[in-house]
């Protein structure tokens, strides 16, 4: 009986821990251009038998608990403005997309450069996408403008417009790190804004990821202290035993 | 335990971002300094569960992954290339460019650097220098008997010389541009040098091709913004605060551990 406590008390534990290290990597991220925090979602995981079956009374269910998801926190971060002309926020669900040796990414930071043969891309060199395939500017080229729906002009005239999408479902996209998301099934953006001049900052929320850990730390210990109660239970138990028989 | 690393990141990525604020607030007063900015980039992500695994025989998903990420890494550095203010200073040999383009300036290695300084001056024998005395290309030469040295906006250097009503015509400053001035490489006092990822310079006469305009008596400021940066210092040493309580958070929960027998 002791050794359930015990079982479901250790699931408790490596949940814990593995949430701390979500608080954690939110936390690291609190300054990267357009990081979406994360939350871990548990579940209860029922087991039917359980390990010691002699219960006085008919076999009794236990409650595990068991990390079951991330989910992506999509909410805005806030606007920063830099100035820069080639960096580029956006307001709404969308993302941009990136072409990669792996194929489409997603991502939502927006600070981009002009690479030296004059491609738009990403802070890793990945060329950012446009309607018709990534966005060339010439060497002349000055005063570049990114209006609200994406269309990019400079003083050679208007050019393509950047390819940015929504998903139905974001929790459907995985991370990769490197600031970019894969997978889910795009579609063309309808409710995102693109702001020139502007980055969008992470939205992890300092407070509330405080807030998290100790909340983390505070029940990590004291799942903790009820494994030392039920160990010293267990001794107590096999002493009085022992001292029965004797 | 991951949090310890991951909070670690989190620590060294914000001590280069006080590093890089550090760094331009130092040069808030230096002539046509560009500021720079960290970029972070999250790290690789553990895949614990995959979305869209399949969940049972009748074709289930799971909805949302598991995912664990790994911390962050602080990606490049770019210049923000922007306008810096003018400032009137009133020396003939003062010069700011409004708008895209850089200065020349020969090593003494022979090669070439660029830079947005144009405080210049004149050495013993006349040649227009940068303030390290290294020459300006094209070479200029203004003799001793030049008064009043006028710098038109596209470059064009004249002179009256002995006392003459018409003036000489002594060269044509130009000015260097680069398809990706953020990959310039900062070689210190002033000047960047061409590397890969800007492009080659292609040299304009200033007010040509996109090139910018030259203002002569002024001076380009650097584009530092002494507010936003101590906002951004603040920001970062918080960050930096909050991801040491990470650590210690992490630390108390191990040690929670380490307590049970």
């Amino acid at each position: 009986m002791i050794e359930n406590a015990q079982l479901i008390s250790l699931s408790r534990q490596i949940a814990l821990q593995r949430q701390m290290d979500v608080v954690a990597n939110n936390m690291a991220n609190i300054n990267t251009t357009g990081f979406k925090a994360e939350n871990l979602l548990f579940e209860e995981y029922v087991m039917p038998v359980a390990r010691d079956q002699n219960f006085p009374t008919i076999n009794q269910p236990l409650s595990y608990v068991q990390d079951w998801a991330t989910m992506h926190d999509m909410s805005g971060g806030a606007m920063v403005q830099t100035g820069n002309e080639l960096d580029v926020a956006l307001n709404g669900t969308g993302f941009f997309a990136v072409q990669t040796g792996a194929g489409e990414r997603w991502t939502k930071a927006g600070s981009f450069q002009i690479s030296s043969n004059g491609t738009l891309v990403d802070i890793n060199g990945n060329p950012v996408l446009g309607e018709g395939g990534p966005i060339q500017f010439g060497p002349e080229e000055t005063g570049i403008l990114i209006a609200s729906d994406g269309s990019v002009s400079s003083s050679a005239g208007p050019k393509d417009r950047l390819r940015l999408v929504e998903f139905a479902n974001a929790q459907d996209l995985t991370r990769e790190g490197n600031n970019l998301f894969a997978g889910g099934t795009p579609l063309a953006a309808t409710n995102t804004r693109a702001m020139q001049g502007f980055v969008e900052r992470s939205n992890v929320s300092g407070v509330s990821e405080m807030a998290e850990m100790i909340r983390v730390t505070r029940s990590y210990e004291s799942i903790a202290s009820l494994t030392q109660k039920q160990d010293e239970l267990r001794r107590s138990a096999i002493q009085r035993l022992g001292d029965a028989n004797a | 335990m991951k949090a310890l690393y991951i909070a670690s990141t989190g620590m060294s990525a914000q001590e280069r971002n006080v590093e890089v604020i550090s760094n331009n607030i130092a040069n808030m007063r230096t002539t046509g300094y560009k500021r720079q900015r960290a970029e972070f980039e999250d790290l690789l992500y553990q895949q614990v569960t995959r979305a869209g695994a399949q969940t049972s025989d009748q074709g289930t998903m799971v909805p949302a992954g598991l995912e664990i990420g790994s911390g962050v890494r602080t990606v490049s550095t770019p210049r923000v290339m922007s306008q810096g203010s003018v400032n009137i200073t009133e020396r003939e040999l003062d010069v700011a460019i409004r708008g895209e383009g850089f200065f020349m300036i020969t090593l003494p290695d022979g090669r070439t650097a660029y830079t947005r300084d144009g405080s210049f001056e004149r050495d013993a024998e006349g040649t227009l220098v940068n303030s390290s005395g290294y020459p300006v290309e094209p070479n200029i030469t203004i003799p001793g008997t030049a008064t009043s040295v006028s710098i038109s906006p596209d470059g064009l250097v004249q002179a009256y010389l002995n006392n003459e009503t018409i003036p000489t015509q002594l060269g044509q400053l130009q000015l260097a541009r680069f398809v990706n001035k953020s990959g310039l490489e900062s070689m210190g006092d002033n000047l960047f040098l061409e590397t890969a990822a800007s492009g080659p310079a292609q040299v304009e006469i200033p007010n040509q091709d996109g090139t910018g305009n030259l203002l002569q008596n002024y001076l380009e400021m650097a584009n530092v913004n002494s507010v936003t940066e101590i906002a951004d210092l603040i920001a970062a040493q918080r960050a930096y605060e909050m991801n040491a309580r990470i650590i210690s958070g992490a630390d108390s929960m191990m040690q929670a551990t380490s307590q049970l027998r």
